[in-house]
């Protein structure tokens, strides 16, 4: 395949917010149009996204071990975790609203700590070919990040809903605060990313 | 500082000859795949429509219950904001905060600035804030998860059925509207063309 010009080796930025691309010298480059601060990548993507993709990893371990939240029926107390409420739900014969808990809160997060590693090991290794493949996988880490906030918000709604003091309550455990963290170091991960690395590197 | 009439894809970085796509039609890199733009008619007209419509929507979906347990002869009442004050009071105020901003803030925050830049660009009014709304209202449309907080109920829902009687409130038919004109907006919302009347505007 013949190389094709990029922006960025004709000397053009792009500005990141209104698109607007521009060939400027020197340091402290503003976007002519909306002001904005112009970068020609993500300034340092490679090694934001590794740290936030490392926090992640380092909270997803307790947001699967400790109890999401605790059902509380008559005085007795029965701590969830994340597989837990899955599981209750298939013995409850909730079948498809298990399998929509298991692909939000289990495969999705699983899915963005695993494709967010593969393309910092593409930019950092300058694997070759199949640049677009690699492209759609960081577009679908970028599009489902959101969905996991799934069991946080069916958390919220449970705790203000169930709350009848002994006779049945559910309260919050450690593990929602540790899960919400992954959701949103996930996320900042993914927009830290910058595809246009990905491109780069390619012969 | 040049501007230039070329374009670059932000995803890939490649140099192109901007096309000029008419209502109907999509652009898409031709190396990557990425969606250029997507011109929709009356983009300005109808953000400025289902903004106001948004905004109306809002206040019921917010302050209306969303759904009622019956329990014990008592009734709950579950709005957004009492799932807040929920986590808060289990001391989770991290995800308490994190609910706040992405069910209620974020949503509101992202339908006035929809508003205010559709109005001005209708009336064709320049304001110096204009470029610093558009960046804003770019970087809070993921964080805006109202129709994740959808599923959310749905899924907290089915889980409470199987045990108590359930009760759906007007907010919740507030909120199914609001979602749907949410999703309207950001469809019609063409980025490329308010970046350019901004612009126009700016001269």
């Amino acid at each position: 395949m013949k190389a094709k010009k990029t922006a960025l080796t004709q000397g053009f930025i792009r500005c990141h917010d209104c698109g607007c691309l521009s060939k400027q010298a020197g340091k402290n480059r503003l976007c002519p149009l909306c002001g904005g601060r112009l970068h020609p990548r993500v300034p340092n993507s490679f090694q934001r996204t590794a740290a936030l993709l490392l926090s992640a990893f380092c909270l997803y371990i307790p947001a699967n071990i400790f109890p999401i939240m605790t059902i509380t029926s008559l005085g007795v107390g029965e701590p969830h975790t994340i597989i837990g409420g899955i599981m209750a739900l298939i013995n409850g014969n909730m079948v498809p609203i298990a399998l929509l808990v298991l692909v939000a809160s289990i495969l999705v997060p699983l899915l963005k700590l695993l494709g967010i590693s593969l393309l910092l090991l593409n930019v950092h290794y300058r694997w070759q070919g199949r640049a677009k493949k690699w492209t759609i996988l960081y577009r679908i880490i970028a599009f489902v990040g959101r969905w996991s906030m799934l069991d946080i918000f069916m958390i919220s709604i449970l705790v203000s809903l169930v709350d009848m003091g002994d006779v049945a309550q559910v309260i919050a455990g450690p593990a929602a605060t540790a899960f919400a963290a992954v959701v949103v170091l996930t996320m900042f991960a993914a927009k830290n990313f910058d595809p246009r690395l990905l491109w780069d590197n390619q012969r | 500082m040049t501007q230039t009439h070329f374009t670059a894809c932000p995803e890939c970085d490649l140099l192109l000859n901007p096309g000029a796509p008419v209502v109907g039609d999509k652009a898409h890199c031709p190396r990557c795949g990425y969606l250029l733009q997507r011109p929709r008619k009356q983009s300005i007209e109808r953000t400025f429509a289902l903004s106001i419509a948004g905004l109306i929507l809002i206040f019921p979906a917010n302050l209306m219950p969303l759904v009622g347990l019956k329990m014990l002869g008592n009734t709950k009442d579950g709005t957004l904001w009492s799932g807040v004050v929920a986590l808060f009071e289990e001391q989770l105020w991290g995800v308490a905060i994190l609910v706040f901003l992405s069910s209620i803030i974020f949503p509101l925050l992202n339908i006035i600035l929809s508003l205010l830049i559709s109005a001005h660009l209708y009336f064709n009014k320049p304001n110096h804030y204009l470029a610093h709304w558009m960046r804003w209202l770019q970087h809070l449309d993921e964080w805006a998860m109202l129709e994740v907080y959808m599923l959310g109920i749905i899924v907290a829902c089915v889980k409470l059925s199987a045990t108590s009687e359930l009760k759906f409130g007007f907010g919740l038919y507030a909120f199914v509207a609001l979602l749907i004109v949410t999703g309207m907006l950001t469809s019609s919302l063409d980025k490329v063309l308010f970046w350019r009347k901004i612009g126009q505007l700016r001269k």
